[in-house]
């Protein structure tokens, strides 16, 4: 068994300090070697550094990275088309061109696998019932319903039963609180704890301030987890953050313990979560690193310094995307201090890299202007 | 209505890395274009001798080592600024853009050395000027010539580097010029005539500070730009527009005779992507190079990365992680499809691939995208007004290609190594010109 399969059958979290390192470092050091030989632009990037794929990896952040907007700009594939069982396109938030990343049946394995075993770290191994907060994506339904609903698919493998909170109507989506209300009454009665999931905006904008303006407040059954993803975008836009989501999600769902996580994660290396504690603060698992980077000396940054975000993971094995920079900025909260007898590397997000600032005069022009034309002749 | 005063009758409200939203508060500009107004008629009385000798005593002042105005400038990169305040290039500049008697602002002159007929050019009145954060020494630039045609100015500047004009005004009402009658005058005279405010784009004041124009000058991106246009004005009201524009070079086969030759064209072109932190519209982003010299454009791009590596020695980038990161992107994409040179760091970075075409979209940081032609003329193609300054590196086709560029739409021909000059003309116009109303008698 390799470096990487062997990460890859233990729990996710490491219960001594840097117990797990040693074998991260061999297995991103199998997961080079394997793109190098299998991924000519890759090998041709990695080569381009100055470094050996071969050579021993004595600090991950000395690993080459790649920025995850690569995959926006080239097809980068480690194995035979033939191979290839689906293909997956990110969401496109910062610029108009989605990634493009090919999974294989190992990369989709793994990526079940992680998923299912942080998932179950994080609220049991028992399947529950899932409410998604989102309408059902009938066939022929809009494009942006369907995404989201395939975004959150990964997640219901864990389901035990799926509902949807919302309902489609006229073009808009409208929560049914009463409808709600009697299914969790259902589900109280069964004493079944229920998973309340969706994408941070649509819990706020569709769940609770539709509950917190008709004065209604939910009994969920206990044990009961909210988990929202996707980012603080539309709801910085509303002024809503953590502290406020948090603290109104309480207000219109009763919980006996509690449990809001908002899970971190980006496409390119799918089946990686990273949920907070809660309040903001993740901790990566064994199957990955965290580095934060300076963004204008790109030098790795001491602990509490905020930089760009990078993750560093043999999980990938269908393309290169193994040491991934984001345009995110974190930083490193602490390293094995062990809280709830896990240990590894905490963090947070900080949100989005900040861009650039007005370039008056000197601003980007519509892109057309830099499209080419058709060279006319002009005689010298 | 919210106007944040920056810079009046009592000095700087602001420091130069200050937020303007700290200043004192006018509701009304009534006050400060009073004030303006009354500035103006002692600029007006003044004779633009002592104006360029103002001028003058503030930009040698501020090249003195020890100045602490020097190190601003210094720190800002923006030493062209102290250069351009000379009365050398200024008196040139004032000619030029008065029919060539400097005298006009003065008072009547005769048309033509011989001519009966005598004209003179009378300040428009109130400039507002909307100056964009991107070049810090922009304001400047704008506000003196508005000053040398004896205007009253109120300038809008943006929150970014909102600090930076208030710090310069307040250093020149600080200077001093001994006319040669031996009478001192004060650099007050001057700033008198310049109010330096923030509003918020939203603020009603926008629309009541157009209105109150003689003429608006408007320095900014596209969207920036088209807002101001379309606030209210009264008929009459005249515009200067500097909107956004990209920049290039174009290396002639001629420059790539040999490396010493090439080398120094590149050392050229370092120069002009490193000045205004490449933040300028006569910045450049491409530099299409001709194929058929000795070195090759593949190799003419190598030598351009080390003279990039030296000429971005002494100035630390000034990048934002959104721009860091969009550079690292298209290092990866060049590692893979082309060749890439670039620092450690986003310092610099110089990409290459024998398969592009075309104007680079830019990607600032300092990056420039070199680009194969087979022939210099090709780049007339991918002209138009969107494209401000070709800094040229070639021999005896120089003029014959500025006359094709120019002739579809760009703005400026300089060899390079002068392209980041704010010179005359600028964007099709002497500005200085456009600032006056030609009146005769």
């Amino acid at each position: 068994m390799g470096a990487i399969d062997e990460l890859f059958m233990l729990p996710p979290y490491a219960t001594r300090p840097g117990e797990h390192r040693g074998l991260l470092r061999a297995a991103v050091r199998e997961a080079i070697q394997f793109h190098c030989a299998n991924c000519g632009p890759f090998d041709r990037w990695y080569r381009k550094q100055g470094l050996d794929p071969d050579a021993e990896i004595e600090d991950l952040a000395r690993v080459p990275y790649l920025p995850v907007s690569v995959f926006k700009r080239l097809s980068l594939e480690s194995v035979p088309e033939v191979e290839v069982v689906r293909v997956l396109w990110s969401s496109a938030t910062s610029s108009q061109t989605p990634s493009r990343v090919v999974l294989d049946r190992t990369t989709r394995d793994r990526q079940m696998r992680t998923l299912a075993v942080i998932m179950s770290a994080m609220m049991g191994s028992m399947r529950r019932p899932f409410v998604v907060l989102d309408a059902a994506a009938a066939q022929g339904d809009d494009l942006e319903l369907s995404a989201r609903v395939a975004g959150l698919r990964g997640y219901l493998m864990m389901a035990s039963e799926t509902h949807y909170a919302l309902e489609a109507r006229d073009g808009g989506i409208d929560l049914d609180a009463a409808k709600l209300e009697e299914l969790f009454r259902k589900l109280s009665a069964r004493r079944t704890p229920v998973c309340l999931i969706g994408y941070t905006y649509m819990l706020y904008q569709y769940v609770v301030a539709p509950l917190i303006r008709g004065g209604r407040r939910l009994q969920l059954p206990p044990g009961s987890t909210v988990i929202h993803f996707g980012g603080w975008k539309r709801l910085e836009q509303q002024a809503v953050d953590r502290a406020r989501l948090n603290s109104e999600v309480e207000q219109v769902f009763a919980m006996d313990e509690p449990c809001i996580r908002d899970v971190y994660g980006f496409t390119e290396q799918l089946g990686l979560i990273y949920p907070d504690d809660g309040n903001g603060v993740r901790l990566a698992p064994i199957y990955s690193e965290v580095v934060v980077r300076d963004p204008v000396t790109l030098e790795s940054l001491p602990d509490g310094m905020p930089g760009l975000l990078e993750f560093i993971t043999p999980l990938p094995h269908s393309y290169p995307g193994i040491a991934l920079v984001l345009d995110d900025m974190g930083r490193i909260v602490s390293r094995d201090r062990g809280e709830n007898g896990r240990f590894g590397t905490r963090f947070e997000v900080l949100g989005r890299a900040r861009g650039s600032e007005i370039r008056g005069c000197g601003d980007t022009l519509p892109e057309q202007i830099y499209q080419v034309k058709e060279v006319a002749q002009v005689q010298a | 209505m919210k106007i944040y005063v920056l810079f009046d009758g009592d000095g700087r409200h602001i420091n130069p890395g200050g937020d303007p939203e700290t200043c004192p508060v006018e509701t009304s500009p009534d006050r400060l274009v009073k004030e303006l107004r009354e500035g103006q008629e002692r600029l007006r009385a003044a004779s633009v001798e002592d104006l360029l000798g103002l001028c003058d005593a503030a930009g040698r002042a501020w090249t003195q080592p020890g100045n602490e105005v020097a190190r601003m400038v210094g720190s800002l990169a923006i030493g062209f600024l102290p250069l351009w305040l000379r009365r050398s290039n200024l008196e040139p500049l004032i000619a030029l853009a008065l029919r060539g008697d400097r005298g006009a602002i003065d008072g009547f002159v005769p048309q033509a050395p011989a001519s009966q007929r005598l004209h003179r050019a009378q300040p428009r009145g109130l400039l507002v000027h909307w100056v964009a954060g991107n070049v810090p020494l922009l304001g400047m630039i704008s506000v003196i010539q508005g000053l040398l045609t004896k205007n009253a100015n109120l300038v809008k500047v943006s929150q970014q580097n909102a600090g930076v004009l208030p710090y310069f005004l307040s250093a020149l009402a600080e200077v001093t010029f001994r006319r040669p009658d031996g009478e001192e005058i004060s650099g007050k005279l001057l700033t008198d005539a310049v109010r330096a405010i923030y509003t918020d784009r939203e603020d009603a004041a926008g629309a009541a500070l157009s209105v109150l124009a003689d003429m608006r000058v408007a320095w900014g991106g596209r969207e920036a730009v088209e807002a101001i246009m379309n606030l209210p004005r009264r008929f009459g009201t005249e515009d200067i527009v500097f909107g956004p524009k990209t920049s290039f070079v174009v290396v002639g086969a001629e420059k790539l005779s040999g490396e010493p030759e090439a080398r120094k064209a590149a050392m050229l072109v370092a120069r002009d992507a490193v000045a205004l932190g490449q933040r300028g519209c006569n910045s450049p982003h491409t530099v299409f190079v001709e194929r058929g010299g000795a070195l090759t454009p593949e190799a003419f791009a190598a030598l351009l990365g080390e003279e990039m590596g030296r000429a971005s020695r002494q100035v630390p980038p000034d990048v934002s992680p959104q721009e860091s990161f969009r550079i690292m992107g298209w290092r990866a994409e060049y590692d893979i499809k082309g060749e890439a040179w670039y620092s450690e760091g986003v310092r610099w970075s110089v990409f290459y691939s024998d398969e592009d075409r075309g104007l680079a979209t830019p990607c600032y940081g300092r990056t420039l995208f070199v680009r194969p032609v087979d022939n210099i003329f090709d780049v007339t193609a991918l002209c138009s007004v969107n494209t401000q300054t070709a800094g040229l590196a070639l021999g005896d086709r120089r003029l014959k290609l500025a006359e094709a560029l120019t002739a579809r739409g760009v703005e400026r021909c300089p060899e390079v190594g002068r392209m980041s000059l704010y010179e005359a003309p600028w964007d099709g116009m002497y500005p200085m010109d456009r600032m006056v109303r030609w009146v005769s008698a």
